[in-house]
């Protein structure tokens, strides 16, 4: 459902993600855990493009989120001169697109370099497949670290806002192609006023609708933003470290919100310092370490039966 | 000169001139600020998206006419607009000095407003940005809906020294006497030679200008942060 192909980002010089590979599936719930700066994060923030990949792709639900990668795809490399005037030189398919892959040598930047099959090939998986990042986001909530809810809009506005203005937009989009639409712009408003309260009332802060979120404490302030992400009716939920800046005494109630959401068989994907929690509800722990992934398996074998030192050594100092 | 004469001879020229202080001095001393500061508020976020805009022709221009502006004299460039901006739109040329003046003044608040937000846009928490579009929000939509309303409460104390600051700058209009209230100092001053009273009846209208615009927008800023 979600899938991540290869992913690498570097910042400057630093490289953070060094290759991953992750398929999300339906109704799974994947919590990643490692030291910090073993690119945890940073695998996250990628998946919905606040941090652009340097190489890799991103698949939502079968669609394309970012530029198509040709190393990613053996056709695309073979249809490039470089690759070409390898073999013309001698050297055989499998080891051209190794070294192809393995040293960069695609010269993509400069456009028309790779010549013109190689670009036809890349637009044309590009056009088949490439969906509006903004519409493939509209499918992923995402929770941060420090809440970020919009100071400047109170509890039920930074609820309503993206399902109001993006409602509004598709309505806008469905009139210019000439549809019929029986919904007007106060129906949204009002669907999403709805939709709104009832989510409040689920975290039973129907009574702060209309206060700003500064006056919220810490755990109050992540509940809203999980159920903010909710009104999107999203097919897939990212938690980056969503209590990692909570006060203790306010950890359990955000814990128990996420817990609730995943066994009603949200798609997860929970990056978190919490063993425990990650033990109990994931299908699936992934341990980055060094920006790839070193180890992977089901609670039980990650944390019971790891064979990879560098998980046993993280694991061991950590307590859960 | 006595201070009796000295404030019966000011007590005098009001009586004659009131209009000219009052009226017209004080009335185009704050049309010429808040044309400035209004034209200066628009063009000047303009002026700050493009610098943050990717499309490096604009950031240069923009980098290009703000150094300019912050880095030449005001009276400069009140000069180089009345002489050149009639060259370039030749209706101005049988157009009183102060259309010039006004589009020189908006010029020039917009550079320095155009920093202003600017620094107000990047003193946002780029969480709040992030926030936005990972809900799948345009960077367009996040901007205006998210952003700049917090930006913008948060230079309101920049926004209205500059507005003070143009109030006070507009009296270099007065070399094309453009009618502001330093024009009205000229002006009563060549009719009664009563130079020390003419100053000091414009310096306390100044004074009170600017005290008063202080306080409203003390209060304006208190409501402001009230409302969150």
């Amino acid at each position: 459902m979600l899938e991540v192909n290869g992913i690498y980002k570097n910042f400057g010089d630093l490289q953070v993600l060094k290759g991953v590979h992750l398929n999300v599936e339906k109704g799974e719930v994947v919590s990643i855990i490692g030291v910090s700066g073993s690119g945890k994060s940073t695998l996250l923030r990628c998946m919905n493009l606040l941090e652009e990949p340097t190489f890799g792709e991103v698949w939502m639900e079968g669609r394309l989120m970012t530029p198509v990668d040709p190393y990613l795809h053996e056709d695309v490399i073979r249809a490039s001169n470089t690759f070409k005037k390898l073999v013309a030189d001698g050297m055989n398919d499998t080891d051209a697109i190794h070294k192809i892959k393995d040293e960069d040598l695609l010269k993509e930047k400069r456009k028309g370099a790779e010549g013109a099959e190689y670009a036809a090939l890349m637009q044309k998986i590009y056009d088949e497949n490439h969906i509006d990042i903004n519409l493939g986001r509209q499918k992923m909530g995402m929770v941060f670290q420090n809440f970020n809810l919009f100071n400047n809009k109170t509890v039920k506005e930074n609820i309503t806002l993206a399902p109001v203005k993006i409602g509004k937009q598709r309505l806008k989009a469905a009139k210019k192609r000439g549809e019929k639409t029986v919904k007007t712009p106060a129906d949204i408003e009002a669907e999403a006023n709805a939709r709104a309260m009832q989510l409040l009332e689920r975290i039973g802060l129907q009574d702060k609708a209309d206060v700003y979120p500064s006056t919220l404490s810490g755990g109050q302030r992540q509940r809203v933003a999980i159920i903010r992400a909710l009104a999107m009716d999203p097919d897939v939920m990212l938690f980056d470290e969503p209590t990692s800046a909570l006060d203790p005494e306010m950890v359990g109630e955000v814990l128990d919100l996420i817990k609730d959401l995943v066994r009603s068989g949200m798609t997860s994907v929970i990056v978190t310092h919490e063993m425990g929690f990650a033990k109990e509800v994931s299908d699936r722990v992934i341990f980055m370490h060094d920006g790839v992934i070193a180890e992977e398996g089901t609670p039980d074998q990650v944390f019971n039966h790891t064979k990879n030192p560098r998980c046993k050594e993280f694991l061991s100092k950590v307590l859960y | 000169m006595t201070l009796g004469s000295f404030l019966t001879n000011i007590i005098n020229i009001m009586a004659k001139y009131w209009q000219v202080f009052l009226l017209r001095g004080i009335g185009y001393t704050l049309l010429l600020s808040i044309i400035a500061v209004a034209g200066g508020a628009f063009f000047g976020s303009i002026f700050a998206l493009l610098k943050r805009s990717r499309i490096v022709v604009f950031k240069a221009i923009i980098s290009a006419i703000v150094s300019v502006v912050r880095g030449t004299p005001m009276l400069l460039q009140l000069y180089i607009g009345v002489f050149v901006f009639p060259m370039i739109i030749p209706k101005l040329a049988s157009l009183p000095y102060i259309y010039s003046v006004t589009i020189v003044l908006i010029i020039n608040s917009s550079a320095y407003v155009s920093e202003i937000i600017r620094s107000g846009i990047e003193a946002v928490d780029p969480g709040q940005m992030e926030a936005a579009r990972s809900l799948g929000l345009t960077q367009h939509t996040a901007m205006l809906s998210i952003v700049l309303p917090q930006a913008i409460k948060n230079i309101l104390p920049a926004l209205g020294n500059e507005f003070i600051m143009v109030v006070k700058e507009t009296s270099l209009a007065s070399t094309f006497f453009v009618g502001e209230l330093m024009t009205s100092y000229l002006l009563v001053k060549g009719n009664t030679y009563l130079t020390m009273e003419c100053l000091f009846i414009v310096g306390v209208l100044y004074f009170a200008l600017t005290f008063i615009l202080s306080k409203g927008l003390a209060a304006w800023e208190r409501r402001m942060k009230a409302h969150a």
